[in-house]
């Protein structure tokens, strides 16, 4: 929106110019980023040494299956076929873009004959359940924490919360993880050791079912939020001890404007500024799933279903998953791109 | 003779650094006694680096470490009565600023609220300090103080970087006398900006001393603008004051060998002499030469400037200096 009643002047920007000058321009970017990212990762996993054909057929001899070289090369002609590899990477390219645009990423190689689109349908509630809800916390935790510790900066409970936060941070964290696994849920058993809900459990919308779901979800979260929450709480309490030294802060503290007042709207709302921005480019990168978190905690979700992809070449899920992070970052990106001008009125598009 | 309204007595502020375990002592403000009257401009000038800026801060009862205040007392007199200032608690230190004495800073550049319309700004300044009945008519009174003051109405719709300079200090300037304080302590309002916009801001601060018939104290090391504003004038060197008198004085008759180097660095008209300056650099706080600082300087040095500081001898009414070549100093402490 464009400033109203601007007493120097400038000229008032239409709705008109912002969409010329700047939507349209920024949308054809938005559209070329997702291009040229998903072209690359087209080509890039048929460059690798990995040959799905050759890997089924290595996992049918492994199976102890006699294959004459006739049957062999018909084999490798139908599975060639099946998992679009056929004609040249040029067709394959164009192919590919036909089926994309109908929603359909083929077939997976590794779980033969799943359709990709099933798998993540599978997997991303439970990434998508786990990720929003500890993003939101730590972000909004951590920032809240970590800007009253910084405006606060002498007291002793700030101090206390700065040095918690300077050892819990660098504990890499799959020791961290691992840490809380063994203490919490094999020395003293308060939660389940792996799993997203309990074995042979059925998806409902039972009481029952949700509570086993939350039961089971709260060390990988834990994890997530505490570690997450020591990083968003040092960046927070920096950028609020920078804000403080700035003269406007000052201005107001000698205007003797009262310290609630400072505090919100002086120090935390211009400390925000650059956390929204971690907070959108966050929330983009939760389409490629917590591996390490699903690892640990044999949680099911995307981080593992992308490192079986890799491992194994299965070019098809690796499209699938990675195609939508592509979308999730570059859209996040837009969206606190077109939004900033909300929080700072010093950004304007016109 | 009017009523003093802000008063020191032998007012010592130093800035205390620990540097690598060796303390260092930055006297910036070292005795000084200072009675500032109702319904005047005062006016204090010195160079850059001469303690003015702190004994503002100090003036303002706004000492904070490093600052320290390491001897002397600040009175205001509210309500016609003398408060000690130095030993209120925070919250009475925050309900006598700006409803008693207000600050214009020194640069306004960025002194706003980025994200703020000026009129958050203004408002958070008011609900501060008004009871929640007034808001509305404080708030109504702010909208006609900004267009008596000749700035644009709608100014209070704009976010500050959409002003320019000058603006942005003339807004400034409203917002310290926006509750018809007492007291308006202005750090250097003029310097950051181009002469035209200075003769703006100076006839504004004036315009607003004449209506609220307060008084201003003025730091700034341009002595042009304090010929312009100021009633009385205090002249500072190495933390000190060194000559004190109405304007008239200081710039007609001025006694101190520093003072007559600041005013005859003056332009006049049809004089196309150099202009002289004083010889050497100003001291470091840090480091003040004993007896009276300015003597390395000084053309007129005697063997006793080197060893003792004088006190203030009386020039005529309204008019002192602490110089060994205007007599003992009987009128006053000013070491």
């Amino acid at each position: 929106m464009p400033a109203q009643g601007d007493p120097v002047g400038r000229k008032e920007g239409s709705a008109l110019a912002f969409v010329k000058r700047y939507l349209i321009p920024r949308l054809i970017q938005y559209f070329l980023v997702i291009f040229l990212g998903i072209t690359a990762v087209f080509f890039i996993p048929r460059m690798t040494p990995n040959d799905p054909v050759q890997r089924t057929l290595q996992e049918m001899k492994a199976r102890g299956s006699y294959l004459d070289p006739g049957t062999m090369d018909e084999i490798i002609a139908d599975l060639t076929e099946m998992y679009g590899l056929g004609g040249s990477w040029l067709d394959q390219y164009f192919a590919f873009w036909g089926r994309l645009f109908q929603g359909d990423f083929g077939v997976s190689f590794f779980q033969f004959p799943t359709r990709v689109n099933v798998l993540i349908n599978i997997a991303l509630p439970w990434t998508l359940g786990l990720l929003l809800t500890t993003t939101f916390f730590s972000w909004t935790l951590g920032n809240i924490i970590g800007g009253l510790a910084g405006y606060y900066a002498r007291r002793s409970w700030s101090r206390v919360l700065d040095t918690v936060a300077m050892i819990v941070r660098p504990l890499p964290y799959y020791i961290f993880s691992f840490g809380m696994l063994l203490l919490l849920a094999y020395v003293v058993r308060w939660f389940p050791v792996s799993g997203g809900m309990e074995i042979g459990r059925t998806v409902s919308f039972s009481w029952e079912f949700i509570k086993d779901v939350l039961w089971h979800s709260v060390l990988p979260a834990l994890s997530l939020v505490i570690l997450g929450g020591a990083v968003m709480f040092q960046t927070m309490k920096l950028i609020v001890q920078n804000v403080n030294a700035e003269n406007f802060v000052q201005y107001a503290k000698l205007g003797g404007v009262t310290e609630s007042r400072i505090v919100g709207k002086y120090v935390i709302r211009n400390a925000l500024l650059p956390q929204i921005t971690g907070l959108a480019l966050s929330l983009g990168q939760i389409f490629s799933g917590a591996l390490i978190t699903e690892i640990v905690f044999s949680y099911p979700g995307l981080g593992t279903l992308l490192y079986n992809a890799i491992i194994t070449g299965d070019y098809n899920l690796i499209m699938g998953i990675t195609v939508f992070s592509i979308f999730a970052i570059t859209t996040a990106i837009l969206i606190v791109d077109l939004t900033y001008p909300l929080f700072d009125p010093r950004v304007r598009y016109n | 003779m009017q009523n003093t309204v802000l008063r020191t007595e032998q007012l010592k502020a130093f800035y205390v650094l620990d540097q690598f375990g060796a303390q260092k002592v930055v006297k910036a403000v070292n005795e000084v006694d200072l009675d500032i009257r109702e319904n005047e401009v005062y006016g204090i000038a010195g160079e850059s680096g001469c303690g003015k800026t702190t004994l503002l801060k100090a003036l303002y009862n706004a000492i904070e470490p490093p600052l320290r205040l390491v001897g002397g007392k600040i009175y205001y007199r509210v309500n016609g009565k003398d408060v000690d200032v130095t030993t209120l608690s925070a919250e009475e230190k925050r309900k006598l600023r700006w409803e008693f004495i207000s600050y214009v800073p020194q640069g306004s550049m960025s002194v706003l609220n980025p994200v703020l319309k000026l009129k958050e700004t203004y408002q958070d300044f008011i609900f501060s300090h008004v009871s929640r009945q007034s808001r509305e008519e404080a708030l109504n009174l702010a909208k006609s103080h900004i267009a008596e003051l000749g700035l644009p109405r709608n100014v209070l719709d704009a976010y500050p970087h959409q002003l320019s300079g000058g603006m942005r200090q003339r807004v400034t300037i409203a917002l310290a006398a926006l509750l018809k304080p007492r007291i308006i302590i202005g750090d250097e309002p003029t310097t950051a900006l181009d002469v035209v916009v200075q003769r703006g801001v100076v006839q504004l601060l004036k315009a607003i001393q004449v209506k609220l018939q307060n008084t201003i104290v003025l730091v700034t090391h341009d002595m042009g603008v304090q010929a312009n504003i100021a009633d009385r004038v205090g002249i500072m060197y190495a933390g000190k004051i060194v000559e004190e008198g109405t304007t008239e004085k200081i710039y007609g008759e001025a006694f101190h060998p520093y003072t007559r180097y600041l005013i005859n660095s003056l332009p006049k008209f049809g004089d196309k002499t150099m202009r002289e300056s004083a010889p050497g650099s100003p001291p470091s706080l840090a480091n003040v030469p004993p007896g009276c600082p300015f003597h390395p300087r000084c053309p007129r040095v005697m063997e006793i400037c080197q060893s003792q500081m004088p006190g203030f001898t009386t020039l005529g009414a309204d008019h002192k200096a602490a110089c060994w070549l205007a007599g003992e100093g009987k009128n006053g402490k000013a070491s």
